[in-house]
């Protein structure tokens, strides 16, 4: 038995250092940091200013509420409107059809696409001088960018959601698309051979199944897409302004102030994410309980 | 007694003497010939602003080039999303206690607020720019030179070029007389072309919508004198109000309803090609040129300036005081002042942005002088008469006034 | 009914399919073109002055086999990315499944104190944010020497791949049987035979898609590069967003085009490992 113990440590051991080592290492020096513990240029102090300035100050407390529910309505809005349509998309290719496998092949084309390129991607096709826009002058809807509407770049996130639904939506796919597989015809043809319809089927047979990997998967998703920089910093307007970004133009302030203040609000990011994800998990957990 | 007194002496005189005659090219280097030596078979670490591809390609071709084949220097050049990135960069090695030779930065491109940052915190290397040979070509005796965004170079940068602040429009749906030439015209305009103007967001990385709203300042207040020399608060205090009172009465007729502002050149740039507004910021003496070349703006993009107010300064490079190969970059900073090489930097074909850091009558060659006579005659067309631009030429301000315009315009125009 | 609402189906799918394709179709005449201005569709001019300006296809006059090599040769930024991009991705995939396969079998086969505990502190980098690491241990890496070189960005890459690369491999191994490794064992087999004739082949389709999540994680890795790189470490990532903040839609879009080509040849090679027959992704819901 010792040896299985030991067996067991030291197999473990390696993947938990890196990550006990990085990753907290490097939040917890961060949280010294935002607390204004700054041995290299002599400040020993430790106080929460950084945070109080950071939520509260008069110059900040607008920019960061508005930058808070901006983060929330994009991150569940992503989340949910990506796994619904990777859901439907899933059940509805399982059917052969006409050009299935280049639709599939599109369909998950998306899953090994860096954010980045779907944010550059989605500039270059929605935004009011972009693809779609030029495609409607040339049918006379509209006359200057202007009549288009605004998708890329507004100030409730709409590019910023359609890039995450882009991509999320592949990742749930992929996800889905094996469930599926394993799980096979039979469930769903019993139900049908005992005179339950399409709907009930889904609600009964379908939906259940699936839930244990779309919960899993989504709360990787929302957590993502809640702390993630590199899209909202290509597709956000300046105000509101999402916090990662908030946080990141806060650090490369060369005013040292800032940078603890960047500190504060990249902590403050984490700590609302594992709030989320707790109550989110609480809340799947009495849910499958109950079913 | 009497010969240890004479020994003594003549042996003080000599030191004084030679304190003279082998006074520092720079700290460290006695000679440029040590610097040079040196830097042979080294490498250069460049960090500066990338966002523009010709001059990145300006760097490597016209810099880069000799630096191997003169002196044997290889060069890396970093792009950068905005200068801070480097000065944060040195901030914190300097929090982790990284000194000597140890740092990663060789020389970074800078000015302004930038600037007094490190050299503030005693994290430049310095002083140097006297010691460069080519420096004799620099007006170091003109305020707009040796004080930047009002505050005493003291040699710890080195010029490497000019900008001005002026206007581009498309000649293809306007025309240059229609265009307005100060801010109470430029307000009528806006009234009678609704959606059709916006201007870059005062903020890191928007230097230039900066500029635009200092200039404000300059013509509600009555004139620029007034605003040079040390920060004053009361000055501020009494015009900003104004300022935002002006720019909050042009929102409804701003592009997007004055509810979002492009946050650099490159989104400006962007709308105006794209036709989304007629109206658009540059700071090359060639205008519109630099841009219509890289393809970036329409081919039929030309430059105009206001009459008055229009801020013109020098960049530098500086080199930070952990810098890893300190005399490759003093041989780099040299080597940038060549006048050849400054009569390059202005010529449309090569695609540099911006314009002379050396004074040009300070060059008595006759293949410098030949080059330069070249470059002045061949601005191109897509740049603004240089008389105009040359009347209207107003130095920056004291860098308090930056930070404080960028975080007031944030409160009082973008939030309201 | 049932008929119609078929075809809806159907044609909504192809509906999707036409608008996941605009972007790339937006990339490939952006990078072929110049002075593509609105409202274009066709672009009036094609051009390859894009790729010229990149240094990756020589200039008019030029376009000779030796003219490329030359270019090439002079290692303009984009191939020194590219190059860095590769490298460090597969050095930071083959790391991270070599370190993840024990702790992955470990978790996946045997039942333990702590192990929910522990496999929750293995996922954590995937939800909270790298923001709220890599500030500060920024500032530990350049006193510890591993700023703005390329051990320290291999290094820092290992932290958001580790969660997936683990979490795959449990997923393995939750649906492994082990009892063929007995039966080989009773045969006579010794241990590292057992290894590459019984649990290799065996666990090879999750190894496949778990090395497939860890390169496009470091190969799309802006944020940790950026800061830990200190610029000497230029990847593609960090050149896309560097051109696309600059403005110039053509360079943006040629960038773009190379930065996800390898991604997609990977999605070519690994498609029968990942749509369907996979315990890997099925494994997600076990855990």
């Amino acid at each position: 038995m010792g040896g299985e113990r030991l067996k067991i440590i030291l197999s473990l051991t390696p993947p938990l250092l890196i990550i006990f080592t990085l990753f907290f290492g490097g939040i917890f020096y961060g949280f010294l940091q935002s607390l204004g513990y700054q041995p290299a240029i002599g400040k020993y102090e430790i106080n929460f200013s950084a945070y109080y300035n950071v939520m509260f100050s008069e110059r900040y407390a607008k920019l960061f509420w508005t930058g808070l529910g901006l983060n929330l309505w994009v991150s569940f809005a992503s989340t949910f409107l990506a796994a619904v349509f990777a859901l439907f998309g899933a059940l509805a290719i399982r059917k052969t059809f006409f050009a299935k496998t280049i639709c599939n092949f599109i369909y998950s084309l998306n899953l090994p696409m860096p954010h980045l390129v779907v944010a550059v991607g989605i500039i270059f096709v929605f935004s009011q001088s972009g693809l779609l826009a030029r495609l409607a002058s040339q049918i006379g809807l509209i006359g200057s960018p202007g009549d288009f509407p605004v998708l890329v770049k507004d100030k409730y996130g709409l590019g910023i959601i359609l890039a995450y639904i882009w991509k999320e939506a592949a990742f749930f796919f992929i996800i889905l698309m094996s469930v599926l597989q394993s799980l096979g015809e039979n469930f769903e043809e019993l139900a049908q051979s005992l005179g339950a319809n399409r709907w009930q089927r889904f609600r009964y047979v379908i939906l259940p199944l699936v839930m244990p990997n779309l919960f899993s998967a989504s709360i990787i998703v929302f957590a993502f897409s809640f702390g993630a920089y590199e899209v909202p910093a290509l597709l956000g307007v300046i105000y509101p302004q999402m916090l990662p970004v908030m946080a990141f133009e806060f650090f490369l302030n060369p005013d040292l102030n800032a940078r603890s203040e960047g500190m504060a609000l990249s902590i403050i990011i984490a700590i609302i994410v594992m709030i989320l994800v707790v109550f989110y998990f609480w809340l799947t957990q009495a849910k499958i309980r109950k079913d | 007694m009497k010969i240890k007194l004479k020994f003594l002496t003549l042996t003080f005189i000599s030191l004084f003497f030679s304190k003279l005659v082998f006074a520092e090219t720079a700290p460290g280097f006695n000679s440029w010939d040590d610097v040079v030596k040196a830097a042979d078979g080294g490498q250069v670490n460049v960090y500066m602003w990338g966002g523009s591809d010709a001059i990145n390609g300006f760097v490597d071709d016209f810099y880069g080039v000799p630096l191997k084949e003169k002196y044997n220097i290889t060069l890396n050049r970093v792009p950068l999303k905005g200068t801070v990135d480097a000065v944060n960069q040195v901030l914190s090695e300097k929090e982790a206690g990284v000194t000597g030779d140890n740092g990663n930065i060789d020389l970074i491109w800078i000015n302004g607020e930038n600037f007094w940052t490190l050299k503030q915190a005693n994290l430049l290397y310095g002083p140097f720019a006297a010691g460069l040979p080519n420096s004799e070509f620099v007006a170091w005796d003109n305020p707009a030179v040796n004080l930047d965004f009002g505050r005493p170079v003291e040699g710890m940068e080195s010029p490497w070029s000019s900008a001005q602040f002026h206007f581009m429009y498309d000649s293809a749906r306007n025309n240059y007389d229609d265009m307005p030439r100060s801010y109470a015209e430029l307000s009528n305009w806006i009234a009678e072309n609704p959606g059709r103007f916006t201007y870059i967001r005062p903020g890191k990385g928007g230097f230039v919508g900066t500029r635009f709203v200092k200039q404000i300042f300059f013509e509600l207040s009555g004139g620029h004198a007034q605003w040079v020399g040390p920060f004053n608060q009361e000055l501020y205090d009494k015009w900003a109000p104004e300022v935002w009172k002006l720019l909050n009465s042009w929102e409804k007729d701003l592009w997007r309803g004055g509810e979002t502002y492009p946050k650099d050149n490159a989104e400006m740039h962007s709308l105006f090609a794209n036709g989304e507004v007629d109206l658009d910021f540059t700071q090359s003496p060639r205008g519109a040129g630099p841009t219509n070349t890289a393809g970036t703006t329409p081919p039929t993009s030309r430059a105009f300036a206001f009459y008055e107010n229009m801020i013109g300064d020098f960049n530098y490079w500086a080199i930070p005081y952990n810098a890893p190969n300190k005399a490759a970059a003093l041989v780099y900073a040299n080597l940038v002042l060549e006048p050849e090489l400054q009569a390059a930097q202005v010529q449309p074909a090569n695609g540099f942005c911006c314009g002379w850091g050396i004074s040009t009558a300070k060059v008595t060659d006759a293949a410098g002088k030949a080059a330069i006579a070249e470059a002045q005659n061949n601005l191109g067309d897509a740049a603004e008469d240089q008389d105009i631009l040359a009347k209207a030429l107003v130095s920056d301000i004291a860098a308090e006034y930056q930070d404080l315009i960028e975080a007031d315009w944030e409160a009082n125009v973008l939030l309201k | 009914m049932n008929n119609n609402l078929k075809k809806i189906n159907i044609y909504a799918i192809y509906l999707g399919a036409i608008i996941l394709i605009l972007p790339l179709i937006a990339f490939f005449i952006n990078a072929f073109s110049f002075r593509w201005f609105y409202p274009q569709v066709i672009p009036k001019e094609l051009s390859l002055q894009a790729w010229v300006r990149l240094k990756l296809i020589p200039k008019p006059g030029q376009r000779t086999f030796e003219g490329f090599i030359e270019l090439w040769a002079s290692n303009p930024a984009v191939i020194k990315a590219l190059l860095n991009s590769l490298s460090i991705g597969f050095l930071v995939t083959i790391v991270s499944i070599i370190i993840a396969l024990p702790a992955a079998r470990v978790l996946g086969l045997l039942n333990f104190r702590f192990k929910k505990l522990i496999i929750f502190i293995m996922v954590s980098p995937t939800i909270l944010p790298p923001i709220a690491f890599v500030l500060g241990l920024n500032i530990n890496f350049i006193s510890w020497g591993f700023s703005g070189n390329y051990f320290g960005v291999c290094l820092v890459h290992l932290v958001p791949i580790m969660p997936y690369v683990v979490l795959t491999m449990t997923g393995i191994f939750a649906n492994y049987n082990p009892d063929f490794e007995h039966q080989a064992r009773t045969l006579g087999a010794n241990k590292t035979r057992t290894f590459l004739l019984i649990t290799l082949p065996a666990i090879a389709p999750g190894m496949v898609v778990a090395a497939l999540f860890a390169f496009l994680v470091s190969w799309s890795q802006y944020l940790l590069t950026f800061l830990i790189g200190a610029g000497k470490v230029m990847t593609l990532p960090l050149l896309v967003f560097s051109t696309a903040s600059s403005g110039n839609p053509a360079l943006t879009a040629a960038i773009s085009i190379i930065f996800i080509f390898p991604a997609i040849l990977i999605l070519f090679f690994t498609s029968k490992f990942v749509s369907g027959e996979s315990g890997a992704t099925s494994g997600f819901g076990k855990i």
